[in-house]
Formats: C-alpha cells, sequence, structure tokens
C-alpha cells in the first residue's frame, strides 16, 4: 500500500508564557495512513489530537521529526506539501462570513491558484451535493451552523487534494444534521478515495466511516489498529436475559457464587439476569441452574460493547474483554 | 498565471468586501474630507494670506495621501487581526500559493481600490477649494508605484507583527497620527524624514501636483533615494514578515486570538 502521510517520530513542546513551564503536547508520536484510506484520529481533550493535525497541514513546526505527504517533508518542502492537503479546522472559523456560499468556494479555490472558470461545475456539483443550492448567494453569517460546516467541508473538497483532514466535523451541531454530515462523509469517503484523517468525539462518525483509529493520550500513540480489530479487543460473552418471574433465594444464591460478576436485578415489573460467560458453553449451566425451578425465560440480549465504550476504556487503561456496561446495541 | 488567478482572487474578495461595508467605507472618506475642511477653514481664517493657495494645495495633497496611506497600511494589520479573530488565518496559511503572495495581492489590490477612493476625495477638495492641482498621471503614477513598495513593506512589518501580537488595535490608531507626522511634515523643515518609508516619494509627488512638473524635470537624486526608500522597506517588510510567521509556528500564534 502507497504511503499518502508518513509521520516519524514527531513531537512537540510547548512553554507557558509567565511560568516558562514546559508542557509536551505529542512525544515522539509515529504513524501512516495509506492512499485511500480514512483514520480517525481519537484522544480526551488536551490529548494533542488538535496539535498533530496542525504539524500534518503545516499550521505548527515540528520540534523533533518529521510529516512526509506524498513523500514531500513538510518541514522542508511546506508549499509544495500543502498543494496535497486541504483542512476544515475546529469550529465554524473556517469561511468569510461577508462573502456568500459560492463567493467563498471560488475565493479558496482562487487561494490556490486555480480561476472561478476552472472550478465552476465543481463548485455548483458540491452545492448541490451538500444541498446548499437555495442558500448559493446567501451570505454565510445568515446561514445555521451545519450549513456552515457543511460548505467548510464543500470548500476543502473543492481544493481537489489527495488528503484530506477534518478536525472535529460534526462538532456543535443537532443530532438531525450530525446525521445528515455524517451521510454526506459516508458517500465522500466511498465515492471520491481520498485519504482522510477525522478527528472527532463522535463515536458514530468515527466508527461508521473510519478504517483504522490512532487513539492519543498525552501527546503518545495509545493504539493503532483497524476499528473491527479494537471492538473485538473488548468483546465480551455477556448476556441479558429478561425472566418472567423473580429468583429464588436458593437459585440467586448459586446465580452469584457460579457466575460472580453477574448481576441481578428484580423489580415489579421487570426481573433481568446479566451474566459475562467466560466460557461459551457455560451457558447451559445457566439454563440448567433456570430450568431448576422451571424460571421462564423471555428474552435473552447479548451485550455488545459500542466504539464509545472501545475509546473510554483503552483511554482508562481498561482491559480487554472486560465486561461491558449495560448498553444493549 | 496562478499569480493572476491569486490576484483576481484576492481583488475580488476586497472589492466585494469593500462593497458590503460601503457605508463604513462612505464614513470614512468623509471623515477626511471634514479632517480637509478644518485644515481649509483654519489655513483661510489664521493662516498667512500671502501663502493661501500654496497652503492649501498642500493640506489637499496631504490629507489625501494620509488616507491612502492609512487605509491601505492599516488595513492589513486590522485584516490580520479579523481574520486571526474569525479562524480564517489558518486557512489562508494553508494555501500552497503561501501567504505573503496572498498578503501582497490583497495589499495591491486594497491599494488600487482606495485610489480610486482618493481620486474622489480629491476631486471633492479640489471642488470645494477651488485649488486645482496638476494630475498629470505619466509623472504621479510611476512615482506612485514606487512610493507604494515602501508603503507594502511596512504593512507585511504591521501583518508580521499582527500575526504574533494580534491584539495591536491600540498600536494602529496611535500608528495612523505617526502617518500622518510623516506625511504632513515638510522635508525641507525635517530632510532626514527623506529615508523614512514613503515620505520622499509623497513629497515627490506633492512638488509634482503643486508645481506642475514632469519627471524629467525632477533632480536624479531624489530617484535614487526613492528607489533605495522602496527597495529597502520592501525587502525589510518581506523580512520581518516571514520572521514573524516563523516565530508564530513555532509558539503555533496563528490559531491564537
Amino acid at each position: 500500500m502507497e504511503k499518502v502521510i508518513d509521520v516519524r517520530g514527531i513531537s512537540k513542546v510547548y512553554e507557558k508564557r509567565k511560568t516558562k513551564e514546559k508542557i509536551h503536547a505529542v512525544r515522539d508520536v509515529s504513524f501512516h495512513v495509506n492512499r485511500g484510506e480514512v483514520l480517525g484520529l481519537l484522544g480526551p481533550n488536551g490529548a494533542g489530537k488538535t496539535s498533530t493535525i496542525k504539524m500534518l497541514c503545516g499550521l505548527l513546526e515540528t520540534d523533533a521529526g518529521s510529516i512526509y505527504i506524498n513523500g514531500l517533508d513538510i518541514g522542508k518542502k511546506r508549499l509544495k506539501a500543502l498543494e496535497h492537503i486541504s483542512a476544515v479546522l475546529e469550529g465554524n472559523r473556517n469561511l468569510y462570513w461577508r462573502l456568500t456560499v459560492r463567493e467563498n468556494l471560488e475565493y479558496f479555490a482562487g487561494n490556490r491558484g486555480y480561476s472561478r472558470k476552472e472550478v465552476s461545475d465543481q463548485a455548483y456539483k458540491l452545492i448541490e451535493q451538500f444541498g446548499l443550492k437555495e442558500k448559493e448567494n446567501e451570505l454565510v453569517n445568515g446561514l445555521s451552523r451545519g450549513m456552515q460546516q457543511k460548505l467548510a467541508i464543500a470548500v476543502a473538497l473543492l481544493a481537489n487534494t489527495d488528503v484530506i483532514l477534518l478536525d472535529e466535523p460534526t462538532l456543535g451541531l443537532d443530532v438531525e444534521v450530525s446525521y445528515e454530515l455524517r451521510n454526506i462523509l459516508k458517500t465522500i469517503v466511498k465515492e471520491e478515495k481520498r485519504t482522510i484523517i477525522i478527528s472527532s468525539h463522535d463515536m458514530p462518525v468515527v466508527q461508521e466511516l473510519c478504517d483504522r483509529t490512532i487513539i492519543i493520550n498525552k501527546g503518545e500513540v495509545v493504539i493503532d489498529d483497524r476499528v473491527e480489530n479494537l471492538l473485538k479487543l473488548f468483546e465480551t460473552r455477556a448476556y441479558s436475559i429478561k425472566l418472567g418471574e423473580k429468583l429464588s433465594a436458593a437459585q440467586e444464591n448459586k446465580l452469584l457464587s457460579r457466575f460472580p460478576l453477574s448481576t441481578y436485578k428484580a423489580s415489579s415489573h421487570e426481573t433481568i439476569v446479566e451474566v459475562n460467560l467466560e466460557h461459551g458453553q457455560d451457558i447451559y449451566e445457566l439454563f440448567d441452574l433456570l430450568k431448576e425451578e422451571g424460571t421462564m425465560v423471555e428474552s435473552i440480549d447479548r451485550i455488545t460493547i459500542d466504539f464509545e465504550q472501545v475509546f473510554i476504556r483503552i483511554v482508562k487503561g481498561g482491559k480487554a474483554n472486560e465486561m461491558a456496561p449495560l448498553i444493549l446495541c | 498565471m496562478k499569480w493572476l488567478r491569486l490576484f483576481s482572487a484576492n481583488f475580488r474578495k476586497e472589492y466585494i468586501e469593500l462593497k458590503r461595508y460601503l457605508p463604513n467605507t462612505i464614513a470614512l472618506v468623509f471623515t477626511f474630507y471634514i479632517i480637509f475642511l478644518a485644515a481649509f477653514f483654519g489655513i483661510m481664517f489664521i493662516g498667512d494670506p500671502a501663502s493661501f493657495d500654496m497652503n492649501v494645495q498642500y493640506s489637499i495633497v496631504s490629507v489625501v495621501f494620509w488616507s491612502l496611506t492609512m487605509m491601505t497600511m492599516n488595513f492589513i494589520g486590522f485584516s490580520v487581526i479579523t481574520e486571526a479573530t474569525r479562524g480564517t488565518l489558518e486557512q489562508i496559511y494553508m494555501s500552497p500559493m503561501g501567504v505573503w503572495k496572498i498578503m501582497l495581492t490583497r495589499i495591491i489590490a486594497q491599494f488600487g481600490l482606495q485610489f480610486v477612493v482618493m481620486v474622489l476625495l480629491l476631486f471633492g477638495a479640489m471642488l470645494t477649494s477651488g485649488q486645482w492641482l496638476s494630475l498629470n498621471p505619466m509623472t504621479t503614477i510611476p512615482i506612485m508605484i514606487l512610493t507604494m513598495a515602501s508603503m507594502v513593506g511596512i504593512s507585511f512589518m504591521i501583518a508580521g507583527l499582527a500575526i504574533i501580537v494580534k491584539q495591536i488595535q491600540a498600536f494602529l490608531q496611535i500608528f495612523q497620527f505617526v502617518l500622518m507626522g510623516l506625511v504632513f511634515v515638510p522635508l525641507t523643515a525635517v530632510p532626514f524624514l527623506a529615508f523614512a518609508p514613503f515620505v520622499k516619494g509623497v513629497n515627490m509627488v506633492r512638488t509634482v501636483m503643486m508645481d506642475d512638473l514632469t519627471l524629467g524635470q525632477l533632480p536624479l537624486a531624489d530617484y535614487g533615494v526613492l528607489v533605495l526608500n522602496s527597495v529597502v522597506y520592501l525587502i525589510l517588510g518581506i523580512v520581518v514578515f516571514h520572521y514573524c510567521e516563523k516565530i508564530a509556528m513555532k509558539k503555533g500564534l496563528l490559531g491564537q486570538y
């Protein structure tokens, strides 16, 4: 696979102005992204994601290490490397508010050396694709947050670069717009085959769009793996069993002694047992226990872990195969 | 070709924004006109009647040039501050053309647009005072282009400073009075000011307009000082801008405000 982005041991240290205290924002981070790959860059606040993104787009100098974009060292050939990158940086601050939708598209393309005529068809296509046709000639300051974000992404796409960096593309958007934007991004990922890095706190976005994920914490890469592998890493044999009646005291004691990690919750309207089985065949033992007193089983659901939980566990240093919290997917 | 497209994009943006902020522009021109009127009536009532014509012509050119220098040079400082506040500064820093080129095209575009405004102000002032100056473009434009180079240099220095410091509005407010001093003070009174940015050029244009001279009638030494002045300040401005840029990228100041 061809490496489009190659990050080799980058570090960034900031110094506090008053106290001169040194803050290591990024420590010896290395990774690469292959052509056409969609990479999720995750991490808690202050983990070093934004510093990494800014170093990738040449807005911040590295203190150590190098970044290669299509083989071009961004530290040495910054402008040449920038021909291959476009970005939507965090927040709604990527556009000129006193220009219209179309004027913004044309202006940013012009700043990359394209004429209005050259980008006219592509701009029209993007305006249509992002559902901005009716707002084409409206000033950006009159658009909703979601529309501004769509336009910012359209501007990045119009640059026609190999690499697109999206820093928090769905931040601050309501559920509906976030869902709509996610679908547009999905189409782009599928159709455009561009190399994309998405930094986001929105786990469904990462889970749905990214092939691979890098999790950064305290400036260091904690994990670099495919999304499905990370989900497997924390996969459990946990089940939630809804019973038709309450367990007897004897049954309850047996259950908790045989399956110490299980929980038993009985209320007036439902009785639920949640168990984490060490081996698949342990489920027969559980059924035998229920069968002893003819307890009715109403439903059995497997408790699956979603990407958000995987992320939280990795960041908090959790172990694989621990029982997932009580979220049914 | 890419330069032309870059210039076209930035000229268009500046023009559109000038149109959308038209009341602002009109108010600014009106303010300069009022300042001219104050100077005009001052000369009329308390000035020496023997040198009335000369003094009025001197103030017309000075007020017009002050407006041009201020609107062009302060523009870039305010532009960087605004871009940093809105976040678009980082976006333009991602242009493979290079920010200094974007800034240069914006300064030239702004100079061009303000030049039109300046011509209107000039005619307004001449009409009000009844004093008509020589407007030979073959003489004034070459001198103005050279004068502009040093203005571009200072604009780059202001832009560089704004990238690092951001909150330089107070400095820019004071700077407009420094510009006023540089434009109004005659070189005969303070000759060393010829080495200050754009002063020599403004002085030459003023002489040409007031005395109806042609390019050939100006001393060669004046051109020497003007060219030297323009080249030195232009290069110095670009060097300072790049240095400030380097600091901003090292310290991560581009996105901060």
